[in-house]
C-alpha cells in the first residue's frame, strides 16, 4: 500500500500555444489536508480538471493508492471515490436539499421509483456525525449560502467519497462559518478521509493545512510542511519575488463631506422587500469608507443607487453640495464621480474593444477625443499608451489588444487607470481586487491609498475582510439592506465584524 | 487573435481579422456553391430530360452564370456580358442596402428581422410620391429627391417601431420585427388597393401592379451605367448604394456615434456605465436600419422600369430577409456588403441563366442561397478556428526572426513576457470563448427559428 492515496505525477496538459499544466506533481497522503496555493492562471483549475476527468494530460500518470489509473470523465473519478465542492456550487435552486444531495446517486426501487426514506435516513445520519447541520426538506434556494455548502459537502460523503476537493470554498463565507468549515475539514482528516483544499489566502492554509503545494505559471514550485513554512514565504513562492502582504499606509486626515447619502432606498430586483433601506452615510475626502459585509446584503444595490446605474426609490445623495438624486449617470459621473464596478466583465469593460477603445470610455466625447463627433485617434493612441505605461497594463499588442484576451489582472488594471485617471474628488470602487492574485492586489491597493492622499474620497465596498480591516479608515456593515454598525477598523476584529455581517449584532441609531 | 510581427509593431494584413473574416466569409461561399454543384448533378440524375451534357452545363453556370452569353450553336458560351454584369449591379442595390440595415443594426446587438417591412415602407413612400410629383410636374430633380427622401424616413420610422419596444419595455425586436413586416405587407396593399390613382391599367393582362415611375419620368440618372454596361437595367442607384455603405463604414467606425452604438452592441450594461443612453441609441440604430432598408426599396423603384406587385398581404419581399446572409456573409462590415450583395445577386442571375439556357429552374439558387444563410452562421466559427491556426504560425515566426527590439526589452525578454501573459490569459481566454459560442449557438437558434417561421408564413 502506498504511502499516498492520490499520486499526480509529472502531468502536462497543453492547450493550444501553451502549457497551462507543464510537470506538475502532487501527492496527497491519506487524512491529510493538503493546500494547493497558486495565483490566477497558476494551473491549479487545469490539474484539478486533470484528476476529475475533464481533460486528459499530454504526459503524466495519476495513481490511486499507488496503481496507475485511467479517469476518462468525471464518472471515473466519482467511482475512484473522489468529489468536489465547487466554487460555485452546483445545486438546483428549486429542488429540496435532499433531493439535490441524491440528484445523480439515487436508490431506486422497482419499477424505479425513488427509495427517498432511506436516503433521507443516511443524509440525516451523515450530517450528524460531522456536525453538518442542514434542514433536508428546505428548498436551496431558501437557505443560506453557508448551509448551500454544507450540502455540497454532504453530496460528496453522500456518495462515500474520501479524497474532498474544495475549491475556494471561504469566499462566500463569514468569519464564523468559515470556522466551522475548518473545524468540519479537520474532522473529515481524522476521519481518515484526505483533503485537497484549493484557495489563495494564506490564512487559511496556515490555520487548516498539513502541506501545501505551490503553483507557479503552470510549473511546480513546491511542496512543504505547513508547520516549516510562514505567510511570508508561501507568497514569495506563489508570486516567485517578495511581496508586500501589508498594506501600508498613514493615518488618514479626512477633510470635507464629499458624497452625502441620504435614507437611499433602491427596491430588489429578487424579491420584494428593498435591497437597500433608508441608508445614510457621509464620505469625507481623505479617507477611505468601507461597506463591509456578506455578498447579497445590497452593497451591489446600494452602489447601482449611487452610480445611477439604478433608480432608488428614495433618499437623497449629495455630491459636493450638488443633488444628484435624479441625476444620470453620465451627469453623476460628470460631477465628480469616478466608479471602479463590481463586475469588470458585465459593466467595466467592453470586452469586445480593444484596450485603447476601453481607456477612453468615460472620455470619448471629450474635445480632447473628439471633433465634430470624428474620433481623434491619434490623441485616443497617446493617451492609452501613457495610461499603459503608468499603470503598467500588460498585454499582448498594446492599445490595440482587444479587452477579451487580457487577462483578469490587467483587465482590472486597465479599468483602475482608467478610473483613477480621471482625477475625480469621489472614487466608487467595488470589490476591485475580485479574483486578483496578490501581486495585483498588492498594486491596486497601494494605487487606493494614493488616491486617498491626493484627498480624494474613496467609498470601497468589500467582501474580503482582510481587505476591510487592512485598506479601510472606517467601516460601514451592511445587513440585509441596512447598515448595522460603524466601526473603526483599529479597533475592532474580525470576530467583531462577523457578528455584524451575520446580523448577530447591531448598533442602534447612531449608525446612521 | 491576430499576433503582433515582430518588431514592426504591426500585424500582417493577411493575418488581421478582417482578413480573416473574408477567408472565413469564402469559405462559406465555395461550400455553398459547392453544395449548389452536387444538388444540380443530382437532380440531373434524377430527371430523364437532363442529359450528362445538360449536368455539366448546369454546373458551369452555377459557377459562371453571371460571364454567359448564352448559347453558339449547342455549346454554352461564356464571355463578357454587359447585360448580366450590368442587372447583377443593379439586383445588387436592394440587397446591399438591406444588408447594411441588418448590419447597422447588428453592430448595436439587434437583430432586424424586420428589413422587408421597412422595405415596404420605403416602396410605399417612394412610389406614391414620385407618382403624385411627376403627375404635379414638380422638376424631375426635386421629385426624385423628394420620393426617395419621404420613402426613406417612412422606413426610419417603420424601424424606430421595434426600436421603441425595444428601449422601454425591453420587447424583444425580432418579434415585433415580424410583426411590423406584416402590418407593412397588410398596409402597403390596402394603400394601393385603396387609391385606384396608382394602379397600372394602362398595360393589358397586368392586374394587381403600381404604375412604373419612368411613366412620369421620375427615374434615376444612369451616371455612366449605361455606358459600362450597355443594355442593362444598372443605374446610378448603384454608386448612390456605395456612398452610403462608406458612408456607414465611416459612421460606424470613425464617430463617437459609432463608438456608441457599437459599445451598446458588445455590451449594453458597460455602455450604460459610461454614461451612454442605451435606450437613445437602440432607437436611433434602429431608426437608421430602416431608413438603410427603405433607401434600397427607394433605389429599386426609382430605377423606372421595375413594377410593383402590391398585393403584399401573402409574401413579404425577399430583399428583406436576403439582407440577413448579405450582412452574414460580410461579417457585418458595411463595405463588405458592398461585396457580398453583389454576389448574392450574382447567385440570382445565375439561376436566371440556369432557367434560360438549361432544363434546370432557377430555384438552384436559392437552394445555394439557403446553404450559405446556413453556413454564413458557422462563418464565425470558421473565423475563431482560422484565427487560431494564424495565431500558432505567428507564434513560430517570433521565435524564428527575433527582430530588432523596441526600447529596452530584448528579443528573449519580450517573448519570454508575452509567454507568460498568455499563460495568464488563457483561462480566461478560454472561458470567454465557450461563452461566445454558447451565445452564438443560441442567438443562432433564435435566429433560424425565426427565418422558418418567416418562410413558413411564405
Amino acid at each position: 500500500m502506498s504511502e499516498y492515496v492520490i499520486e499526480m505525477n509529472h502531468i502536462r496538459k497543453e492547450f493550444p500555444g501553451i502549457v497551462a499544466n507543464d510537470d506538475i506533481t502532487l501527492q496527497l497522503k491519506k487524512g491529510e489536508i493538503h493546500a494547493l496555493l497558486g495565483e490566477n492562471g497558476a494551473g491549479k483549475s487545469t490539474l484539478m480538471s486533470v484528476l476529475f476527468g475533464l481533460y486528459q494530460p499530454e504526459a503524466g500518470e495519476i495513481k490511486k493508492d499507488g496503481k496507475v489509473v485511467k479517469i476518462d470523465d468525471p464518472n471515473d473519478a466519482t467511482a475512484l471515490g473522489i468529489g468536489m465542492v465547487h466554487q460555485h456550487f452546483k445545486l438546483i435552486e428549486v429542488f429540496t436539499v435532499l433531493d439535490n444531495i441524491i440528484l445523480g446517486a439515487e436508490t431506486t426501487g422497482p419499477m424505479g421509483f425513488l427509495k427517498k426514506k432511506e436516503a433521507r435516513e443516511k443524509v440525516i445520519a451523515l450530517s450528524e456525525k460531522y456536525g453538518l447541520k442542514v434542514d433536508v426538506d428546505a428548498k436551496v434556494e431558501d437557505i443560506t449560502v453557508g448551509m448551500q455548502q454544507r450540502v455540497e459537502i454532504l453530496k460528496m460523503l453522500y456518495r462515500d467519497n474520501d479524497i474532498l476537493i474544495f475549491d475556494e470554498p471561504t469566499a462566500v463565507l463569514t468569519p464564523q462559518e468559515i470556522d466551522e468549515l475548518m473545524e468540519i475539514m479537520r474532522g473529515f482528516a481524522k476521519e481518515g478521509k484526505s483533503i485537497l483544499f484549493i484557495t489563495h489566502k494564506l490564512n487559511e492554509i496556515m490555520a487548516v493545512s498539513d502541506r501545501v503545494t505551490v503553483l507557479r505559471k503552470g510549473k511546480y514550485v513546491g511542496t512543504v510542511n505547513t508547520k516549516d513554512t510562514n505567510k511570508q514565504e508561501l507568497s514569495n513562492m506563489m508570486v516567485g519575488r517578495p511581496v508586500q502582504l501589508e498594506i501600508h499606509k498613514k493615518p488618514a486626515t479626512p477633510g470635507d463631506v464629499v458624497l452625502k447619502v441620504e435614507n437611499l432606498t433602491v427596491p430588489s430586483k429578487i424579491h420584494k422587500n428593498n435591497a437597500v433601506n433608508n441608508v445614510s452615510f457621509d464620505v469625507h475626502a481623505g479617507e477611505i469608507l468601507c461597506i463591509a459585509g456578506i455578498d447579497g446584503n445590497g452593497q451591489t444595490e446600494l452602489v447601482y443607487g449611487i452610480t445611477g446605474l439604478e433608480k432608488a426609490t428614495g433618499g437623497k445623495i449629495t455630491l459636493l453640495g450638488q443633488d444628484i438624486s435624479n441625476a444620470s449617470i453620465r451627469k453623476r459621473a460628470m460631477a465628480g464621480m469616478s466608479h471602479i464596478p463590481e463586475d469588470r466583465h458585465k459593466h467595466g469593460l467592453v470586452l469586445g474593444y480593444t484596450l485603447e477603445q476601453n481607456l477612453v470610455l468615460q472620455k470619448y466625447r471629450e474635445p480632447q477625443f473628439q471633433s465634430h463627433g470624428f474620433i481623434k485617434f491619434d490623441e485616443v493612441r497617446k493617451y492609452a499608451n501613457k495610461l499603459i505605461e503608468e499603470f503598467d497594463v500588460r498585454s499582448g499588442q498594446g492599445p490595440i489588444t482587444v479587452a477579451r484576451s487580457m487577462s483578469g489582472g490587467n483587465q482590472q488594471k486597465a479599468i483602475i487607470a482608467r478610473e483613477m485617471d480621471r482625477d475625480e474628488p469621489l472614487l466608487v470602487a467595488v470589490q476591485p481586487t475580485r479574483g486578483l492574485d496578490v501581486g495585483a492586489i498588492e498594486y491596486i491597493h497601494s494605487k487606493i491609498v494614493e488616491e486617498r492622499d491626493l484627498g480624494h474620497a474613496v467609498l470601497l465596498v468589500s467582501l474580503e475582510l482582510e481587505e476591510v480591516m487592512g485598506l479601510s479608515d472606517r467601516i460601514l456593515v451592511m445587513y440585509e439592506g441596512e447598515i448595522v454598525g460603524e466601526v473603526d477598523p483599529k479597533k475592532t476584529t474580525p470576530e467583531e465584524l462577523g457578528l455584524y455581517m451575520s446580523g448577530a449584532k447591531r448598533q442602534g441609531k447612531e449608525a446612521e | 487573435m491576430p499576433r503582433l510581427e515582430p518588431g514592426t509593431g504591426k500585424t500582417k494584413w493577411y493575418r488581421t481579422d478582417g482578413a480573416v473574416a473574408v477567408y472565413s466569409a469564402l469559405i462559406s461561399i465555395l461550400i455553398g456553391m459547392a453544395v449548389g454543384a452536387i444538388i444540380v448533378v443530382i437532380v440531373g440524375l434524377l430527371k430523364s430530360n437532363i442529359s450528362p451534357t445538360g449536368i455539366w452545363e448546369g454546373v458551369r453556370l452555377v459557377f459562371l452564370g453571371v460571364f454567359s452569353t448564352g448559347r453558339e450553336g449547342s455549346q454554352l458560351s461564356f464571355g463578357f456580358n454587359a447585360v448580366n454584369l450590368g442587372n447583377m449591379l443593379f439586383r445588387a442595390v436592394p440587397l446591399i442596402m438591406t444588408g447594411l440595415s441588418v448590419a447597422v443594426a447588428f453592430k448595436t446587438g439587434l437583430f432586424n428581422i424586420g428589413a422587408a417591412g421597412q422595405y415596404l415602407m420605403g416602396t410605399m413612400g417612394t412610389l406614391s410620391v414620385g407618382l403624385w410629383l411627376g403627375w404635379a410636374g414638380v422638376p424631375t430633380f426635386v421629385a426624385w429627391l423628394c420620393a426617395f427622401l419621404v420613402g426613406v424616413i417612412l422606413g426610419g420610422l417603420w424601424g424606430a417601431i421595434p426600436g421603441l419596444f425595444k428601449a422601454f419595455l425591453n420587447i424583444n425586436e425580432v418579434i415585433t420585427c415580424i410583426m411590423t413586416n406584416w402590418i407593412a405587407a397588410n398596409l402597403v396593399t390596402w394603400w394601393f388597393d385603396a387609391h385606384e390613382m396608382f394602379k397600372n391599367s394602362a398595360e393589358g393582362g397586368k392586374v394587381g401592379y403600381v404604375i412604373p415611375l419612368k411613366n412620369v419620368g421620375v427615374v434615376t440618372p444612369k451616371m455612366f451605367m449605361d455606358v459600362l454596361f450597355k443594355g442593362s437595367q444598372a443605374n446610378g442607384g448603384f454608386w448612390i448604394a456605395i456612398l452610403i455603405a462608406v458612408a456607414m463604414w465611416i459612421m460606424m467606425t470613425k464617430t463617437t456615434f459609432g463608438y456608441e452604438l457599437r459599445a451598446c452592441g458588445s455590451n449594453r450594461h458597460a455602455a450604460k456605465y459610461a454614461g451612454i443612453n442605451d435606450k437613445k441609441n437602440i432607437i436611433l440604430s434602429m431608426a437608421i436600419a430602416g431608413c438603410l432598408a427603405a433607401a434600397g426599396a427607394s433605389l429599386y423603384y426609382l430605377s423606372g422600369n421595375t413594377e410593383f406587385y402590391w398585393s403584399t398581404y401573402q409574401k413579404l419581399p425577399a430583399e428583406g430577409f436576403n439582407g440577413i446572409p448579405v450582412a452574414l456573409l460580410a461579417a457585418n462590415h458595411p463595405i463588405g456588403v458592398i461585396f457580398s450583395g453583389i454576389f448574392m445577386s450574382m447567385l440570382n442571375i445565375s439561376g436566371i441563366q440556369l432557367k434560360y439556357l438549361t432544363a434546370y429552374n432557377e430555384y438552384i439558387s436559392d437552394i445555394i442561397i439557403a446553404v450559405i444563410v446556413y453556413l454564413s452562421a458557422f462563418s464565425m466559427l470558421f473565423k475563431t478556428v482560422l484565427s487560431k491556426k494564424i495565431r500558432k504560425g505567428t507564434g513560430g515566426n517570433v521565435n524564428a526572426e527575433p527582430a530588432p527590439a523596441p526600447a529596452a526589452a530584448t528579443p528573449e525578454v519580450q517573448n519570454a513576457q508575452e509567454e507568460k501573459e498568455i499563460i495568464q490569459n488563457t483561462k480566461d481566454f478560454e472561458e470567454d470563448i465557450l461563452e461566445d459560442y454558447k451565445q452564438l449557438f443560441d442567438e443562432t437558434a433564435e435566429k433560424v427559428q425565426a427565418e422558418s417561421e418567416e418562410g413558413g408564413q411564405k
